[in-house]
């Protein structure tokens, strides 16, 4: 590798170290578009032969000087962020730099330059498609690192000849590193600063999907965006429990000018008690599920017949409504979801029927549907099959090329959505004076066969009704089930396909992205669990298999053992080193061979006490001395040695 | 460090993922480095002539003894060397590398360390291992500057040049110590039982082709050390030059006299001025008339009175 080749290698390297900020959005796209054409026509600068003086070095410095109040400006005007406004500076700094290595050599500032982008990168990353990333910038930089090293060791001997590491070594210590980084993944200490929370830029990406208020006189749109909101686990029992996981996000309770919105009661803490949020009263039979989710705007989607919640690393409240939650963790959740037949509000509040200007024609409809039926929940369910078998689902809004009421809906077109299905339910039973209201979050979701839980994304967004029966909210849909989200189905492969890109997205949520402080003392708490356990398991057996000791069986496992330690005892006689066999043979002619004593002063100790011994030993203290201070090992002496030292034991 | 305050202030774990690949390239370079170097072992194959302040050419043998790592990029440092040495690739197996020695002063110097040094593989922390070599040197005393020693010879290759006494050759010309090889039919039997060790005659033929050097070791306390190794510099550039010119050369120093034909090596000569040691009191040495004295404390060896006048060391 040339020199205009280390010089490309390593412009290639700065602009790949830019490549995630186009995803991720903490800094403008038009910085980024500048950083990568002028960084490119330098390295074609370069590939031809020139230098990378692409903006000469004089207007280059006058440039960098009229950065500095232009930092001001970014700063406060353009961007109105410190983290952008700083990352364009270490960009404009990126491109400096390799004009200024004309002057003089600053290849390693220019890492540094590249290792501080690639941290603004992928400090605002979430997504699995980092890890790649990182491996191919740790390679690059691994590269760049090893010629910079070489370079400097050829200077100080004042070599000319250099034999640069290749791409294969590279290769090596990006695997060899990446197996150490495995183990330390887990054990780096996730303790988050008390200073500064969080650094991460704007990400426009992040919203709840759902939206404040429902007017059906404007359009509405349909989400095709296939983003995973949670996964969520339940087993066998829950899933019967409940007909379809419910994940709700927003309540529309109240009908204000030509629109159904949220009641804002404000937000009321939920005390935690042994880790547990209580946030219902349980009735009937229990169950538990699995939640993990990625919170948008505080929102805490937990399923419908949540009765506790555990596993929150940060406080959780009830609000704006009743029965939607809040925190203010800005983070991926793991939750434990206690869940229950029937959950019951903890507080009582006061529930009232939606002022909605019910029209005679819609109040007569209502009767006609519930007929004779008085209680409020057998009047709800007449409701829902009513408008299940009688009205279209449209799952496109702009289809219907047109916006309407739901009077509308209810009395002409009966065909729309499923905002329309379960305002439609909410007005016929006010017009009965039954409490009810419209309940927004996302419904269903898939299944995914390889790892047991089902995917819920944006596009599963739905509403239903909520109906009050006296002591709490019962849930109807009046969507026909088939229709509703996450219904449709493509061919197998698909789903398994899509099914394994899943997993592996949830591999990276739930073990990568979301690792957490929590689950470090799990995992400590776990394995000491688990260590206990097989101690306790391991005395149990010794105390119990104890009087087996006599039989055949433990007899063979007894010589085995044995064998096993006389093989062992020899291996480290064998290794014990020279000097102590021979210091044991000296002790055994009572000469002590003290730590400072070389092996020639035992002799001439053991000389003046048994001159014959000192005869026979000097060739052997003569061989070893040899044998120590020669500047390489000749393991054949050594043998002769202990053969020697041996005889003269025997 | 920038990279764990940013994971910390982020929480991000894509940064914790950058964090432990950072450790985990730390500790690999750690062992690389510290692999490399221990699995090391450095031999002085060889040294040509070496003479003090002059480099000269050697050959160590490096071998790398590691199963598993490969020697990178070691500077090898040694007092020994003229300049730091390269070893830039070096897998399991030996190798022979040339290298440039340079001794400050003459004498038996011991090669005993060579301290390796390396930054592989990412040149994040500097690696040291001492490594034992057991190696003894002659070190030749410096050779002065040629011009000066030209004077020196001129007094016996003007001799020789107008000597008119190359003729048989048989006449007694002077007498010097007998020096292994020579011819007992030489022996002036006389001197020699007179003296009590066997003294030669030398012919005028001999003589006029010859080069008589008589080093005298003795150094006074008060004069300098500097001062007895320029007089053994300026003594051995005068042997240098006279066998570069194809004299004979013997070298007389107490108890030892050397003898160079001029189709031999004078090596012999040079070591034994190299190991010469300044002695604190006088010895007596017999010096022939044509004998080149070089001393620091002055005229001291017994010269025979026909003796023509001597050079002496300045």
């Amino acid at each position: 590798m040339n020199r205009k080749h280390r010089e490309i290698e390593l412009l290639v390297l700065t602009m790949f170290a830019a490549v995630p900020l186009y995803f991720t959005f903490s800094v403008s796209i038009a910085a980024l578009v500048i950083f990568h054409v002028i960084l490119g026509a330098i390295a074609v600068r370069v590939a031809m032969g020139k230098g990378p003086a692409l903006i000469p070095a004089r207007l280059m410095r006058a440039i960098a000087i009229a950065y500095i109040p232009f930092y001001l400006i970014d700063w406060r005007v353009l961007s109105g962020s410190a983290i952008a406004a700083s990352t364009h500076l270490v960009l404009f700094i990126a491109l400096y730099q390799p004009i200024e290595s004309l002057q003089r050599d600053n290849r390693l500032q220019r890492l540094l330059t590249a290792s501080l982008i690639f941290i603004a990168s992928i400090a605002t990353s979430f997504h699995m498609a980092v890890l790649p990333f990182i491996l191919a910038f740790v390679f690059l930089m691994f590269r760049q690192l090893m010629v910079v090293s070489h370079l400097e060791s050829a200077r100080i001997a004042g070599a000319d000849d250099v034999e640069l590491p290749t791409a294969r070594t590279a290769g090596f210590y990006v695997i060899g590193a990446g197996m150490i980084a495995l183990f330390l993944f887990p054990l780096l200490p996730r303790v988050r600063s008390p200073l500064v929370q969080g650094i991460g830029g704007p990400n426009p990406r992040r919203s709840t999907g759902l939206s404040e208020s429902i007017n059906f006189g404007e359009g509405r749109v349909t989400s095709q965006n296939t983003a995973v909101i949670s996964r969520v686990w339940v087993d066998r029992r829950t899933r019967q429990m409940f007909d379809a996981i419910r994940l709700r996000g927003t309540i529309y309770d109240r009908y204000d000018r030509d629109e159904w919105r949220q009641t804002y009661r404000g937000y009321r803490e939920l005390p935690s008690m042994d880790d547990a949020i209580a946030i219902a009263k349980a009735k009937g039979v229990e169950s538990t599920a699995t939640v993990q989710q990625v919170v948008q705007r505080g929102k805490v989607l937990l399923p419908v017949g949540a009765v506790s919640v555990s596993g929150m690393p940060a406080r959780l409240f009830e609000g704006p409504t009743p029965q939607t939650y809040h925190t203010y963790y800005d983070g991926m959740l793991n939750l434990s979801v206690q869940m229950a037949y029937q959950a019951e509000p903890l507080q009582l509040t006061r529930v009232a029927v939606p002022k909605y200007p019910v029209l005679p024609e819609v109040a007569a409809l209502a009767r006609r549907i519930v007929g004779t039926d008085t209680t409020p929940v057998g009047r709800a369910r007449r409701i829902e099959q009513y408008l299940m078998k009688n009205y279209r689902y449209v799952p496109n809004p702009a289809s219907l090329g047109k916006t309407m009421s739901v009077d509308d809906f209810l009395l002409r077109e009966r065909a729309g959505h499923c905002e329309y299905f379960a305002a439609g339910m909410v007005v016929l039973l006010t017009a009965l004076d039954v409490p009810s209201r419209i309940a927004g979050g996302y419904y269903g979701g898939r299944y995914n066969p390889i790892t047991g839980y089902y995917v819920i994304r944006r596009s599963d967004a739905h509403a239903w009704t909520e109906v009050w029966d006296g002591t709490r909210w019962l849930t109807f849909d009046s969507t026909p089930e088939v229709l509703r989200p996450g219904a449709s189905t493509g061919s197998v492969l698909r789903e398994y396909v899509a099914a394994l890109g899943d997993s592996l997205n949830f591999v990276w949520d739930r073990y990568i992205l979301s690792f957490g402080l929590a689950d470090q003392l799990a995992l400590a708490e776990d394995l000491l669990v688990r260590g206990r356990a097989t101690l306790a398991s391991l005395r149990q057996k010794l105390s119990t298999d104890a009087l087996k000791v006599g039989t055949r069986q433990y007899g063979a496992l007894a010589a085995i053992v044995i064998a096993l330690g006389a093989m062992v005892a020899l291996i480290v006689r064998r290794r014990r080193s020279l000097f102590d066999a021979l210091a044991r043979y000296l002790k055994k002619h009572g000469i002590e061979v003290g730590p400072a004593m070389t092996m020639e002063e035992a002799l001439d100790q053991l000389r003046r006490q048994h001159p014959d011994a000192a005869r026979e030993l000097a060739p052997l203290i003569a061989m070893y001395e040899e044998e120590r201070f020669s500047s390489h090992e000749d393991r054949k002496r050594r043998t002769r040695i202990r053969r020697k030292l041996a005889e003269l034991r025997a | 460090m920038v990279l764990a305050v940013a994971a910390i202030n982020t929480g991000n774990n894509a940064l914790y993922i950058a964090v432990a690949l950072m450790l985990g390239s730390l500790l690999l370079s750690g062992l690389a480095s510290k692999g490399g170097l221990k699995g090391l072992d450095v031999e002085i194959a060889g040294i040509d002539e070496a003479w003090a302040k002059r480099p000269a050419e050697g050959t160590i043998r490096v071998r790398n003894r590691s199963r598993l790592w490969n020697v990178r990029d070691v500077v090898l440092v040694s007092d020994a060397f003229a300049e730091p040495v390269l070893i830039p690739f070096l897998p399991r197996g030996e190798r022979t590398q040339f290298v440039a020695f340079l001794f400050p002063r003459r004498g038996l110097a011991h090669v005993t360390t060579i301290d390796s040094y390396t930054r592989y593989p990412f040149g994040f922390v500097l690696k040291k291992r001492r490594l034992r070599v057991e190696s003894e040197v002659v070190v030749f005393p410096a050779l002065l500057a040629e011009d000066g020693n030209h004077d020196r010879l001129h007094p016996v290759a003007g001799e020789q040049a107008s000597s008119g006494r190359l003729g048989h050759g048989t006449e007694i010309h002077s007498f010097r110590e007998y020096v292994r090889g020579d011819s007992l039919r030489q022996v002036h039997w006389k001197k020699s039982a007179s003296l009590g060790r066997w003294i030669m005659k030398q012919s005028e033929a001999e003589a006029a082709h010859a080069v008589h050097v008589v080093v005298d070791p003795f150094k006074p306390r008060e004069m300098s050390e500097d001062a007895f190794e320029e007089m053994i510099s300026a003594a051995a550039t005068f042997i240098h030059d006279a066998a570069r010119r194809g004299f004979d050369v013997t070298l007389s120093l107490p108890r030892v006299s050397v003898h160079a034909r001029a189709s031999e090596s004078a090596t012999p000569l040079f070591r034994a001025l190299a190991l010469v040691e300044p002695m604190h009191e006088r010895v007596h040495q017999i010096v022939d008339r044509d004998a080149v004295l070089f001393s620091v404390a002055g005229p001291a060896a017994e010269r025979p009175a026909s003796g023509r006048p001597h050079a002496e060391a300045r």
